[in-house]
């Protein structure tokens, strides 16, 4: 079987390195935010698990997250929410608008990685 | 198990049968005791084997635990390693001052936790710093870094910009969680200054500290590298199209 193919959607270019350092055996697609994400999403069918930052230009976590949900074709990719934003309140947001985890920033390597291959050998 | 000769029948033999007698007793008594303990010993031996076993299954487990706790740490510490590659790697890709300020802001934010944070320079004349970048500033209470100037009022803040020493807190009054010298060639230019950590990151850990010398060292250096690029390039520009007048005068 095939690596599990995943979108990372954040607007930091730091973030973006960290990612292809650290999940190195998933072939990954960048996005910088919604917007270019929903555009990746249209363009590879298929990805496996989406990365999702909350704080970012022209479209935010949430608004992607339930832009996914309310698609057929995009509602049953599990979505992480890696962000800085770590009260209870936003947590509660993301996981009741279908987020399938929650990653607060700064975030030890092996605590994102547990999530991820949690999550993609879910879906394979 | 022994074996006894019946006593009735010995003291009814003459004298030399029952010396004889005697001496196959005490034979067959030796000859018992040592069955006894050869029995003892066969007991023993799978016994024995069973315990040696277990000890040596203990050893196994034993090792295996030191290898996880050990792979653990490696773990621990190529993340630790990658991070500051990475945050390294990204101050110095770039030649843009505003995007390694971005970057400087990004491992503030992303990798120590800073929810607030002032990125301070001394400006030409060294009678204040300018504030290059701040984040969550206008919650900031103790009023320090208003108008995109700091000048001076935190003890440690003030101290670190003269001697460029790191100060990690808690510090002596001053809320400053970091203060993080930056430096050119040995000269303070300016200072990091973490006010405040998100409220999930109660505070610094250790390993944060490579982080915070890697910026001490980096941050400065690669965006006066990138000012005076952009500066010199400007020149270049300038200079390029004052050349192109004359040639057409």
């Amino acid at each position: 079987m095939p690596p599990r193919k995943i979108l990372v959607v954040d607007d930091s270019k730091l973030l973006h390195r960290m990612f292809e350092m650290m999940l190195r055996q998933y072939p990954l697609v960048h996005a910088y935010d919604g917007k270019e994400a929903l555009e990746r999403l249209a363009e590879s069918k298929d990805v496996d698990l989406v990365l999702l930052d909350m704080n970012m230009p022209r479209m935010n976590g949430l608004e992607l997250l339930e832009a996914m949900k309310a698609d057929e074709r995009m509602k049953r990719i599990p979505v992480v929410l890696v962000t800085t934003e770590g009260s209870d309140e936003q947590t509660q947001r993301g996981l009741e608008a279908g987020a399938a985890a929650y990653v607060k920033k700064p975030f030890r390597n092996e605590e994102l990685i547990a999530v991820v291959q949690r999550l993609t050998s879910n879906a394979a | 198990m022994t074996a006894r000769a019946p006593k009735q029948q010995v003291d009814e033999q003459p004298p030399r049968r029952a010396d004889a007698l005697a001496e196959l007793q005490a034979t067959l008594a030796r000859a018992g005791e040592l069955l006894h303990s050869l029995e003892q010993s066969s007991r023993k031996v799978p016994s024995g084997s069973v315990n040696d076993l277990e000890d040596r299954l203990n050893d196994v487990v034993q090792d295996r635990d030191e290898l996880s706790r050990r792979l653990a740490e490696y773990e621990q510490q190529t993340g630790r390693l990658m991070n500051l590659y990475v945050a390294t790697y990204q101050l110095h890709a770039t030649l843009d001052p505003e995007e390694v300020q971005s970057t400087i802001a990004e491992i503030a934010t992303n990798l120590l936790g800073a929810e607030r944070f002032a990125l301070l320079f001394w400006k030409g004349d060294g009678s204040e710093c300018e504030i290059a970048l701040g984040h969550g500033l206008k919650d900031d209470p103790t009023g320090f870094y208003r108008g995109g100037h700091y000048a001076g009022g935190d003890p440690a803040v003030d101290a670190t910009l003269t001697d460029g020493v790191l100060r990690i807190g808690p510090l002596e009054e001053s809320d400053a969680v970091a203060v993080v010298p930056l430096t050119v060639q040995g000269a303070v230019v300016g200072a990091l200054v973490v006010l405040k950590l998100y409220e999930h990151k109660a505070m610094l850990r250790p390993d944060d500290r490579e982080l915070l010398d890697l910026l001490a060292a980096h941050a400065a250096s690669a965006l006066f590298a990138a000012r005076v690029y952009h500066q010199t390039d400007r020149k270049l520009r300038t200079l390029e199209s004052l050349i192109q007048l004359v040639k057409r005068g």
